[in-house]
């Protein structure tokens, strides 16, 4: 019996299924403007049967028709987390367009917070300043790592960051200064809206960013705690999505 | 009875205001904030219209009003730019935050030449010398008004503007715990519009319509599943659509705690033979602006004690975004509550809101509550 969760978010659209209580297919795609097309492409791809039960989450949930329940990402993202690490207290989950933290127990949400207003708290950040660097977004983390001075960056908004970091490449700043740069500021935003709520360990890292490996140190240093990063961290919505389909059965 | 009709009103406010000074002959003058006595205009045949936003873009607020002073300031200098309050035979502000005296002041060079009163209420409303000195600048104001009107006012005129209106009072509270029921028979929707209306209608005419509803909502039961009850909690909030679309993810706001709602009507006049001091003693003893709420912050108790007595499960915190007032009640408002196991979303509003990110947040905090709810 196959259930999917399907995590529709503003880049790419992930999907889960599950038998049994084990994953038997996951799949990802980028998010066109036909999203309805991307969802069923990535559907095909992950499920090897008949699907019973589909759960849609994401910011662009609505989009599949075909789904029994349509639960937010927090709700799924608590649920996903427990599946794959049950210890977790606290998730941070960080998206190309949103970032939130929400405090979990037993796969239930029981507060959050969100940064939904800032680019600065968000994966795009990271793309804008890889092509202002002319540096491909999966090699950002490692050259940042690669750093061993602090460049203070001040901008509370992206498209000012950008504006600071075109300075920076002016005054011949060293890219990697830049990229740890960019890695820090982004930290500091997620760490603050973490801080709207008490940060609880053990700490969960997911979302696409969580990939960027010079931002998981720095998120760490700024909340003087380990983050640990589940493998799947992209999935996690979609997995709570498939559990919460499971249930339907 | 149709509940659409304080919808209507609320909406055509301006077209009403004209109206009501076509078929009366009298004047219209707007109020800024909840502390102006709206008793004094009544008595001299003013009508007192509540000066408010319209949630469009108020880009051209920006000669007047400092960019980063709240929306609802900006939004409603907006107004008089274009216009729309151009029937205002005068301005009344009672003293109040530093955004909404920008306002003020700044109307005056919109529309010069007007009645525009400053009256010097005091901010702190907990002094045991509050009531003399309110007393003194409601006698200052009434003064002022009577030598614009250009004829003395009796304080027969007084005494019965204070029962009409408290008359309005009573009833809004008579309608307000009806939605104490596990199945409240108007949704918080229709109780905004109700109170909203209020602000923007004669009071004989609105308390006629008052009392219309309160006997239809009687017997009154609506279809709908109420939900989570909630309530919102906030500073300025005449956002009917906010509410109206936060009831269909599944919800019910059941009170509320701003200006526009219960700030604006709990409490009654005391009897006292000076009719200026009854109003004093209305005025300083009603639910504070957190901007008057000095020194022990006092609104937090009455926000629990609401939240109790209407069974509240969860509160929307509301802000006008640089809000200073609220900003300072916010922190000790929202540990209140979860003290006492009633979650709370914080939301900060603008002159318009992204409703598609708050719907994400306002459905998330509802299952919230709902799975607690299912352990």
């Amino acid at each position: 019996m196959l259930s999917c969760g399907i995590d529709v978010g503003a880049r790419t659209v992930k999907v889960v299924v599950l038998e049994n209580g084990r994953i038997r297919g996951r799949a990802i795609r980028v998010a066109g403007l036909q999203v309805e097309d991307d969802v069923a492409a990535a559907l095909k791809e992950a499920a090897a049967g008949e699907v019973r039960t589909i759960v849609a989450t994401g910011s662009g949930r609505e989009a599949v028709k075909e789904a029994r329940q349509r639960p937010t990402g927090i709700t799924c993202a608590a649920r996903g987390i427990h599946f794959l690490l049950p210890e977790a207290r606290m998730v941070i989950d960080v998206g190309a367009e949103e970032g939130r933290a929400i405090q979990c127990e037993g796969g239930r949400a029981l507060n959050f917070a969100v940064n939904e207003k800032c680019a600065a708290g968000a994966g795009t950040f990271i793309e804008t300043m890889s092509r202002t660097l002319e540096i491909a977004v999966d090699g950002f983390g490692p050259l940042a790592l690669q750093s061993t001075k602090l460049v203070p960056m001040n901008a509370q908004c992206a498209v000012f960051a950008e504006s600071e970091v075109v300075s920076l490449i002016h005054e011949k700043t060293p890219k990697q200064d830049i990229a740890r740069a960019v890695c820090d500021a982004m930290a500091g935003r997620i760490g603050s809206m973490c801080r709207r709520l008490a940060i609880t360990p053990p700490v969960a890292l997911v979302g696409g960013v969580a990939k960027n490996t010079a931002f998981v140190r720095a998120l760490e240093n700024d909340l003087k705690t380990d983050l640990t990063i589940p493998p799947d961290a992209e999935y996690v919505s979609a997995i709570g999505a498939a559990l919460i389909a499971a249930e339907e059965h | 009875m149709d509940f659409e009709t304080f919808r209507r009103h609320g909406r055509g406010r301006h077209d009403y205001a004209r109206d009501w000074k076509k078929r009366t002959g009298g004047k219209v003058v707007g109020t800024f904030c909840t502390y102006v006595p709206e008793e004094i205009l009544a008595a001299g045949g003013v009508l007192p219209v509540r000066i408010l936003g319209s949630h469009e873009p108020a880009d051209d607020a920006e000669p007047y009003v400092f960019g980063m002073f709240c929306p609802f300031s900006r939004d409603c200098i907006s107004q008089a730019i274009r216009g729309r309050y151009d029937y205002l035979d005068g301005t009344v502000l009672a003293q109040t935050c530093l955004h909404i005296r920008n306002t003020f002041w700044s109307w005056q060079k919109v529309n010069p030449g007007r009645f525009h009163y400053y009256m010097c209420f005091p901010i702190k409303v907990q002094s045991p010398r509050a009531v003399d000195y309110a007393t003194g600048e409601m006698r200052a104001f009434r003064a002022a008004f009577e030598k614009w009107l250009g004829r003395p006012l009796a304080d027969a005129q007084i005494r019965d503007a204070i029962r009409v209106c408290d008359e309005n009072r009573a009833l809004l509270e008579e309608i307000y715990g009806l939605r104490k029921d596990p199945h409240p028979p108007l949704t918080g929707r229709e109780a905004m519009e109700m109170v909203l209306a209020g602000q923007l209608m004669d009071k004989r005419e609105h308390n006629q319509l008052l009392r219309q509803a309160l006997a239809a909502l009687r017997t009154r039961r609506l279809e709908r599943d109420p939900g989570v009850r909630l309530m919102i909690v906030g500073s300025e909030d005449d956002d009917t659509e906010f509410i109206g679309t936060t009831e269909e993810l599944g919800c019910t706001i059941v009170v509320d705690e701003h200006c526009t709602g219960t700030r604006y009507f709990l409490n009654r006049t005391p009897d006292d033979p000076d009719p200026m001091r009854a109003l004093a003693r209305r005025y300083v003893g009603k639910p504070p602006c957190p901007s008057r709420d000095w020194d022990a912050r006092t609104r937090t108790d009455r926000t629990l004690q609401l939240a109790r007595d209407y069974n509240v499960q969860g509160a929307l915190l509301v802000q006008q975004k640089f809000c200073d007032p609220h900003e300072l009640d916010i922190p000790a408002i929202k540990s209140t509550l979860e003290r006492n196991g009633i979650p709370t979303l914080f939301l900060e509003f603008d002159v318009t809101i992204p409703f598609g990110q708050f719907r994400t947040r306002i459905e998330a905090f509802l299952e919230m509550i709902r799975a607690e709810a299912l352990f």
